[in-house]
């Protein structure tokens, strides 16, 4: 039983390191610009299926590099043509425009590629289990966790050791004021979105290879996102990396012994965190 | 153009809120219809064509409207064309279900109704046709209740109850790969029946359940499972979920190198599972209800060559479910000279589909008294290539439902007629 346990707590952490990386990008965007970006999970399913049509030629570790900066590219255009408009409105109206841009989303993957699953090939040495016993961890899914870390290094490295790292910070804290500097807010928000949506492209990329590509594979996981966010504090990049691991492990743990709450068991410790600790884990106090 | 603002601030509760609103992305749908035209008779298909079971959904109405094509060719219905009319009932959602089904008999007046994939939602809608009177077809919902224990006199069904899916596989398994079974199960009404079914029929054979969970459906992980699965050491892991669920728990053992270690298979087996995994991932012992590739079966290749046309790939169980319950429709009113739905499900009973529609070795006929279907099953194994590139699927072993479906008291159906 313990080792089931244990064997299931590192598992829930690799799962975890998966929804953090959604939710990073996700926390990005409300961060900066307040729009709750419920197209989240469209641009991850957008990242895996530029993948798909990419592996063929330029094979995975080629679909990898490139399939992120295609989806954020597409992001920028969403960002300038649609989103902009509504800045400074009520939230609600981006709310409603992204929930609109959801189901675009899906239902342009179906209408172009078809409802059924798509065989997703990734390299068949990163398919394999590191050692008989600890089976779960197979080459993929560590390299997962690593490319996790790495993307968390560089968007910390970006956030605070480049200028616009440091004007998407400001401007987090008081955009008005960043702009009396100077700063063009526009272009700020604007390559901010991008960075968001690199990373749910980049997640994209990821999740095809562990999970069937469809299209629903973003919404899927953009519950657990935002149930991330939440839990580890708004306004918390380093929350949002604590909240996916929590729910990670929680949902793992779970799974020994009530299998079929591991769903509810997120939602069950957001609304903890939401009446003990009403700003997350690691939020600001006052931010929201 | 909107002055650009820069206090887009938001505060917590707005977000929470949202959070909540967000999983109506995964439940609510929108709805299609096709064109109508007055004096047709009118076929209702309430049927998933988003969420898990979009695909299968979308196979389904190939099916259904190949059958349409058909059936207008050859003369209609009653002399009048016959239309069909697409609702989608969401992959889990008996609310948009039901409300679908009501608008389809209310506002549209259907003579017909077809659904559904999911047998939660199939009960949900024969509920509705009860109530209503009016003749329902379900093409690929498998839990027993539809034509067992909540069986009514004008509810149809096309696909196999899970009991005789169960019973035409428990014994290959058994018999080739061992005793001790470990469940992966849907948590709803189809993988509760399909579950208990297996139990029930590796039981008779010496089969014993060591241990399995029940997944929500849409469960994207199935690494905690197959940990937990692992732990119990059996001879074999059975899938029992469906769809993109049977995609992602396929992938994730494969790549965990659990088929090396045991044995994977399931009760029900589909091709379009099969055609959304890599290669290395089709593997394990599964029952099939209709394959396309059946060499020696009159009119196969007819409908195959036919489904190619239309859709560019090979028609699946799901695609023979629609089509043949399209077509049990017009021969239930064409055979009962009337749209009325009490003489036309007394003409099915015991109604033997032609061959054209059946499209199986044996044929397949609606039995008295309960309304199910029974034709053959196909058991066999998945393969990475077989003679063409959608043959995914080897038939090792043609099983007669006629023998493996128990009798009409087992099932538990006790009609009661309208007076």
């Amino acid at each position: 039983m313990t080792q089931l346990i244990l064997f299931n707590v590192f598992n829930g952490l690799i799962v975890g390191a998966f929804y953090a990386l959604m939710a990073l990008g996700l926390s990005l965007i409300l961060n900066l610009s307040g729009v709750i970006n419920f197209a989240h999970g469209g641009f991850l399913a957008i990242g895996g299926y530029i993948a798909y049509v990419l592996i063929p030629f330029i094979g995975f570790w080629g679909a990898l590099l490139v399939a992120p900066f295609l989806t954020a590219f597409i992001g920028l255009i969403v960002e300038r043509v649609l989103i902009r408009r509504l800045y400074g409105r009520d939230p609600l109206y981006s709310l409603l425009l992204t929930f609109g841009l959801a189901y675009i989303i899906e239902d342009g993957t179906r209408f172009i590629w078809g409802a059924q699953s798509m065989p997703y090939q990734v390299p068949d040495w990163l398919m394999q289990p590191l050692s008989v016993e600890y089976f779960f961890l197979t080459g993929y899914r560590v390299f997962m966790v690593l490319l996790v870390g790495v993307a968390v290094a560089g968007l910390f490295l970006i956030l605070t050791r480049t200028r616009l790292g440091m004007r998407i910070r400001a401007g987090t804290l008081d955009l008005e004021t960043v702009s009396v500097l100077g700063v063009n807010v526009r272009l700020l928000r604007n390559l901010n979105f991008g960075l968001g949506i690199y990373l749910a492209g980049l997640a994209g990329v990821l999740a095809a290879g562990m999970l069937g590509l469809q299209p629903v594979i973003g919404t899927s996981l953009i519950m657990p996102s935002f149930v991330t966010i939440i839990v580890g504090g708004l306004g918390s990049l380093p929350g949002t990396l604590l909240g996916g691991l929590l729910i990670g492990v929680a949902s793992g743990v779970t799974t020994v012994f009530f299998p079929s709450a591991t769903e509810a068991v997120i939602y069950v410790m957001m609304g903890l965190v939401l009446l003990v600790r009403p700003r997350g884990l690691l939020g600001e106090e006052g931010r929201f | 153009m909107t002055k650009e603002g820069l206090s887009g601030r938001l505060d917590r509760r707005t977000i929470i809120k949202a959070t909540a609103a967000a999983g109506l992305v995964q439940i609510a749908a929108p709805f299609v219809i096709t064109a109508r035209a007055a004096e047709t008779v009118k076929i209702g298909l309430d049927n998933p064509l988003t969420g898990t079971y979009a695909a299968l959904g979308k196979n389904e109405l190939n099916g259904c409207q190949l059958a349409i094509e058909q059936i207008n060719a050859k003369g209609g219905i009653l002399g009048r064309q016959a239309e069909l009319l697409v609702e989608d009932s969401t992959s889990g959602d008996a609310g948009t279900t039901v409300q679908k089904a009501r608008k389809l008999i209310d506002r549209d007046n259907v003579n017909f109704l077809i659904g559904n994939i999911n047998s939660a939602l199939a009960v949900a809608m024969a509920a509705v046709a009860y109530e209503k009177g009016v003749f329902l077809i379900v093409p690929g919902g498998h839990t027993d209740a539809v034509t067992g224990t909540t069986c009514h006199w004008n509810v149809f069904r096309i696909c196999n109850p899970t009991q005789t899916e169960a019973n035409a596989v428990a014994g290959t398994l058994i018999k080739a790969y061992g005793k001790k079974w470990y469940y992966i199960t849907p948590d709803y009404a189809f993988g509760h029946t399909l579950e208990a079914g297996m139990i029930k029929a590796a039981a008779t054979l010496g089969g014993e359940r060591i241990g399995g969970d029940l997944t929500p459906l849409g469960t994207t992980d199935f690494s905690s499972y197959l940990i937990k699965a692992q732990a119990t050491k059996p001879d074999v892991i059975i899938f029992l979920v469906q769809g993109d669920d049977q995609v992602n728990a396929l992938k994730q053992a494969v790549q965990f190198g659990l088929d090396k270690r045991i044995h994977l298979a399931g009760a029900q087996g589909e091709l379009e599972p099969l055609e959304g995994l890599p290669p290395e991932a089709r593997i394990g012992t599964w029952v099939f209800e209709w394959y396309w590739n059946q060499p020696h079966v009159p009119h196969v290749a007819e409908f195959v060559a036919a489904i190619k046309k239309k859709t560019g790939r090979v028609p699946t169980a799901r695609t023979w479910f629609g089509f043949s319950s399209t077509w049990t429709c017009a021969l239930a009113a064409n055979g009962a000279k009337s749209l009325d739905a009490v003489k036309m499900a007394k003409f099915l009973q015991g109604f033997k589909l032609p061959p054209e529609v059946a499209l199986m070795p044996d044929g397949a006929f609606f039995r008295a008294g309960q309304n199910q279907l029974i034709g053959n099953l196909y058991v066999g194994h998945a393969q990475a290539k077989g003679s063409a590139p959608d043959d995914l699927f080897k038939v090792t072993d043609v099983v007669k439902g006629a023998e493996i479906s128990g009798t009409l008291e087992d099932t538990g159906c006790k009609m009661t007629w309208p007076a």
